[in-house]
């Protein structure tokens, strides 16, 4: 019996073992076959499975910011930023409201183009996400713990916030700059006399290293150029930034083809180590600017706006030393650092080659002099002193560039619809793949830094016409996910996306996915009108405001009856989230009431108005199928006329 | 061999303590890990939790294994129309003052070495412990039975979760088993006859 | 018995779980890429009924450009002529192709001179929308056109004439997608 037994185990070690091996087989074979895998193998995240990235794609001309899944393309949130959210009450409830509010008054949309990730030491960090608004200036801040919009400042002395929001290698700074030149200060003049009397201002945007708070350190005042793009110094080049100019030749009308002209436009290279100095020195003027800054408390749930006075500028045509003007080709849009900060890439994009300068070139050639006339007092370089190499007809109008860090550059090209991989140092094209159809912006995960993960490219795309099924004249863009691991690039997915995708940014799901915030704790809730359990849920008139403390949890309202409320009445329904569980939110909405619906996070505090016009009994109810009695998640409120004395009265199930 | 050094203490005090002594010590300190570590645990998994809601059970206390866990497992109970869990009950004030009293009992019992006291000890940490879990039984009893007649769900059935083992109630999986604490006290009470077995062998030998 | 029984249910544990590690990958290498050969022409093969004509599709309905589309297809730069714009093609006719030394257009349109050919049209394509009158405007101010090759063509005004590069724009024609200027030469790069 023993021996049998010996045997036996024997055996089943050596079993164990051949199976282990073959096992292990199995995993080489698929990952050997990983190349030869098809595209649909490659993206596809077996159900309940996690994507392997956060993309964070803009929304455009929407405003807003979503998050999809990489590889799979899933959408999975949008982040309302600048524009109205009815389904999140973002800018309907009284929370949110002072988030839209600006120098202009309450504005409802904007256009958002360029998220950038904070970084530490040139790496992202997956602390926050920075958004630009184009059309009213402003800059957001979006927590990638809550994935909620946690601050928005407005720039003064800017139109067109184009050249934003990037952020330099330690989060020192998210700059914004100008993209139409206009009157500083603001005055009323003749559009005509544009040259000469129209300027544009790079704003530098100090971050709090601890809570990401943002503030207006310093603007510098530039001629009246178009800032196109801008990128931050890395590594070497670090305190420095280049932006992209066109309109060089200070048109006001006509700019297609009058801003158009100039063989070379400049990219502008900025020393804000300098900058610092000079601010230091006291050689700034103060302008007596306004704006608005806004900050979301996360423990009271509610948003502030505060009006700001005054700015620090520092004019860019009077302190030598500041800024230096690198000729580059026909109208630059991008301007691209690559990840060493060794080479700036220019694309021209009417130009019918890709312009990199050399940051070591730059700073030699500052030293020697060798410059090329001024512009306004600002010295222009020699173009051959500064240029590091061409990369000759890659395409028809490149306009971005991304780096995957292993010495290749990605550039995309509108006109001739592709993005064109290059090498760098070489500057010989490697690869070219089509895009469907006319790409934008693309985007590698950690592109803008001096890490990326050069796994995969995104390239963003304006037009789709045939490549959907089609839904009116109106059809979506979208994005196109390449592998970009191999010598050439492959094509693997594109999907819709939301408004316009202009630019995005991508970062390890490791980083973050941890961090998400599960619920809001309820006794960290610090709302005036938070209600922490139904024992303190009341209601309160004030004149002719009436105030709802009200709670909800599976699966009621606590009231869920009032009587009391009056016609010409102000109702604010404070209601409180008394859940401790995650993914469990109640929304709630009136009838009648001239706002969007409520959708409550647990151990959350929201408000919404509501104005009675009209005597009855009314009802509201929960909006969220937050569980199987969510249908009986319902209450009253009887309105009674004008002046009439029905006494104030709550309750629920009669108590 | 390194694995033996930590031995050493143990022999050490093999030379200046019988065998059945150390046991009987040994038997006497463990109840008192019940202060610090669950004595039983209770936990619920769904489709919805798939992370379970559990509920530990201190000798003085209920604990959530997450934060919220004991709101959200009323909030489930509360649609068949369980009452909410208990933060005060009596077995809180009896527990502990039992459990401590017992602990100091073995520990003088060890002391003076009697192998009928260690005999003794057992006996009543025995009956002791078929008592607690009956108490447990009945607790849970009365919670799966008297139920809200006005609650969303009418069960035929009772709620009750079981004293041990599996059971799938509605679309709960509820799992009770012994926690860590109770696994202490087990080898504890079970160490006594050893105690008790090793001197009666050496007294005959 | 019982280990042997435990060991038999080891193994088939780990058959199974070695299984399931398997199980979803299909191999499907041929799907791999095909989707990327089935619009060779990306946009330039989208067309519809009720859509303005654009640069491409207005060269290919005259008689006139034959050799012009062919060029086109052959140097495969139609999507240049279909994106969204706005472009102008300087768009040489026949007769301006059959005027070039005998061969020329027969060497230019085999495989091996692709990029060359490529080249060549690209230098009659332009940035921005210059129809006629826009074309005097720009001779007016003294302006050149700059054209997707990089070169700079000269604009003259001849009396009623107007000459591109030194060739003379016979007409304009306004497409959804910028302009064809119709001229009666081959512009050819200059040698750099």
């Amino acid at each position: 019996m023993k021996l049998l037994s010996k045997t036996v185990l024997l055996s089943a070690a050596i079993g164990f073992l051949f199976i282990l091996a073959s096992c292990g087989q199995n995993g080489n074979s698929s990952k050997s076959g990983a190349l030869s895998k098809s595209a649909a193998e490659r993206v596809f995240v077996p159900p309940g499975e996690y994507d392997e990235f956060y993309a964070f794609i803009s929304g455009g001309f929407s405003g807003q910011l979503t998050i999809y899944g990489l590889p799979s393309g899933r959408l999975f949130k949008i982040i309302p930023v600048f524009s109205l959210d009815a389904e999140k009450a973002y800018g309907f409830n009284e929370e949110t409201k002072p988030m839209l509010e600006t120098s202009y008054g309450f504005i409802p949309w904007d256009d958002a183009h360029h998220p950038d990730l904070s970084q530490t030491n040139g790496e992202i960090d997956g602390r926050w996400l920075f958004i630009n608004a184009n059309n009213t200036p402003r800059i957001a801040r979006i927590s990638l713990r809550t994935f909620e919009t946690e601050e928005i400042i407005e720039i003064p002395n800017s139109a067109g916030n184009h050249s934003s929001s990037f952020v330099t290698e330690n989060t020192e700074y998210v700059i914004a700059g100008t993209r139409f030149s206009i009157p500083i200060p603001q005055k009323d003049i003749s559009i005509e006399e544009y040259k000469g009397n129209f300027k544009g201002t790079l704003s530098f945007l100090k971050v709090d290293p601890e809570t990401g708070e943002m503030d207006i350190a310093f603007q510098i005042l530039m001629p009246g150029f178009d800032y196109d793009l801008t990128h931050p110094g890395r590594g070497k080049s670090h305190g420095w930034m280049f932006f992209s100019t066109y309109n060089t030749e200070e048109a006001n009308t006509l700019l297609e083809v009058n801003a158009s002209q100039n063989d070379k436009d400049f990219i502008a290279a900025i020393n804000w180590k300098k900058a610092e100095e000079f601010i230091k020195e006291g050689k700034y003027k103060t302008m007596p600017s306004k704006y608005a800054h806004n900050v979301y408390d996360e423990t009271s749930h509610t948003a502030t706006s505060t009006m700001k006075k005054g700015v620090k500028v520092l004019d860019a045509s009077q302190l030598p030393g500041l800024v230096y003007f690198l000729p580059t080709p026909k109208s630059p849009h991008g301007c691209d650092v690559d990840p060493t900060g060794e080479y700036i890439v220019g694309s021209g994009k009417l130009a019918a080659a890709l312009t990199v300068h050399s940051f070591t070139k730059m700073l030699k050639a500052i030293e020697d002099k060798k410059f090329d006339g001024e512009a306004y007092g600002i010295p222009i370089l020699n173009f051959d002193a500064v240029n590091a190499g061409t990369v000759v007809q890659p395409g028809l109008g490149p306009l971005h560039t991304e780096f995957d860090g292993k010495g290749f550059a990605y550039t995309t090209f509108f006109i001739s619809s592709e993005v064109v991989k290059w090498q760098l140092g070489t500057w010989k094209v490697i690869d070219r793949k089509p895009t469907y159809y006319s790409v934008g912006h693309l985007m590698i995960p950690g592109g803008n830094s001096r890490k990326p993960f050069g796994k995969y490219m995104v390239a963003m795309n304006k037009i789709t016409k045939d490549r959907y099924l089609p839904t009116g004249p109106e059809v979506c863009q979208s994005a196109q996910l390449y592998d970009i691991t191999g010598d050439k690039m492959e094509l693997l997915l594109d999907f819709p996306t939301i408004g316009e995708p202009h630019y995005a940014a991508a970062i390890p799901a490791s980083l973050i996915k941890d961090k998400s915030q599960k619920i809001y704790k309820l006794e960290d809730n610090k709302h005036p009108y938070a209600t922490k359990s139904e024992k303190e849920t009341k209601v309160v008139r004030n004149g002719k405001d009436v105030h709802i403390y009200m709670t909800m949890i599976r699966s009621h309202f606590a009231p869920d009856n009032i009587e009391g409320v009056k016609v010409g009445d102000r109702v604010y329904f404070h209601v409180t989230n008394l859940e401790q569980d995650y993914d469990v939110p109640h929304g709630i909405a009136m009838i009648g009431a001239r706002t969007s619906e409520l959708l409550i996070m647990p151990g959350q505090t929201e408000t919404f108005v509501w104005e009675p016009r009209q005597v009855g009994v009314w009802p509201f109810y929960c909006t969220d199928f937050c569980s199987a009695l969510h249908q009986e998640m319902q209450g009253y409120i009887r309105v009674s006329p004008r002046g009439s004395n029905t006494p104030l009265k709550w309750s629920l199930d009669g108590e | 061999m390194v694995s033996l050094q930590i031995l050493y203490p143990f022999s050490y005090l093999r030379q200046v303590m019988k065998l059945s002594k150390i046991l009987m010590l040994t038997a006497a300190i463990l109840p008192l890990f019940l202060f610090i570590l669950p004595m039983w645990s209770i936990s619920l998994q769904a489709p919805q939790y798939p992370i379970p809601l559990q509920i530990n059970i201190f000798i003085t206390h209920l604990e959530g294994e997450q934060e919220g866990d004991i709101q959200n497992f009323d909030l489930m109970n509360h649609y068949v129309g369980m009452r909410k869990l208990p933060t005060e009950m009596v077995e809180f004030d009896i527990f502990p003052f039992v459990i401590g009293a017992m602990s100091l009992m073995g520990i003088i019992f060890a002391l003076v070495g009697n192998k009928k006291l260690y005999l003794t000890w057992f006996i009543i940490m025995a009956l002791l412990g078929v008592a607690g879990i009956y108490d447990f039984y009945l607790w849970l009893y009365d919670y799966g039975h008297n139920l809200d007649p006005r609650a969303a769900i009418q069960l035929l059935d009772a709620y009750q979760p079981p004293v041990f083992g599996t059971k799938q109630i509605l679309n709960f999986t509820v799992r009770s088993y012994p926690s860590l604490g109770a696994v202490f006290l087990g080898i504890g009470i079970l160490l006594s006859p050893v105690a008790y077995y090793i001197e009666k062998k050496k007294e005959r030998g | 018995m019982r280990i042997k029984i435990f060991v038999f249910f080891v193994i088939t544990l780990l058959i199974s779980a070695c299984n399931s590690g398997d199980e979803g990958k299909v191999s499907n290498q041929s799907a791999s890429n095909s989707f990327e050969q089935n619009t060779p022409k990306g946009q330039a093969s989208y067309s519809d009924d009720v859509s303005a004509k654009n640069i491409l599709q207005v060269a290919e309905g005259s008689k006139d450009h034959t050799t012009l589309v062919a060029a086109v297809q052959a140097a495969g730069i139609e999507h240049v002529l279909v994106n969204a714009g706005p472009l102008t093609v300087f768009a040489p006719t026949n007769a301006a192709f059959d005027a070039l030394p005998e061969g020329t257009v027969e060497t230019l349109l085999k495989p091996e001179n692709k990029s060359k050919l490529a080249f060549i049209l690209t230098n009659h394509a332009a940035p921005g929308s210059f129809n006629l009158k826009a074309l005097k405007k720009e001779a007016k101010k003294g302006r050149k056109i700059y054209t997707a090759a990089g070169d700079y063509l000269e604009v003259k005004v001849d009396g009623d004439d107007v000459y591109v590069g030194g060739a003379k724009v016979l007409a304009s024609i306004q497409t959804s997608n910028g302009v064809i200027d119709v001229v009666d030469k081959v512009i050819l790069p200059k040698e750099k």
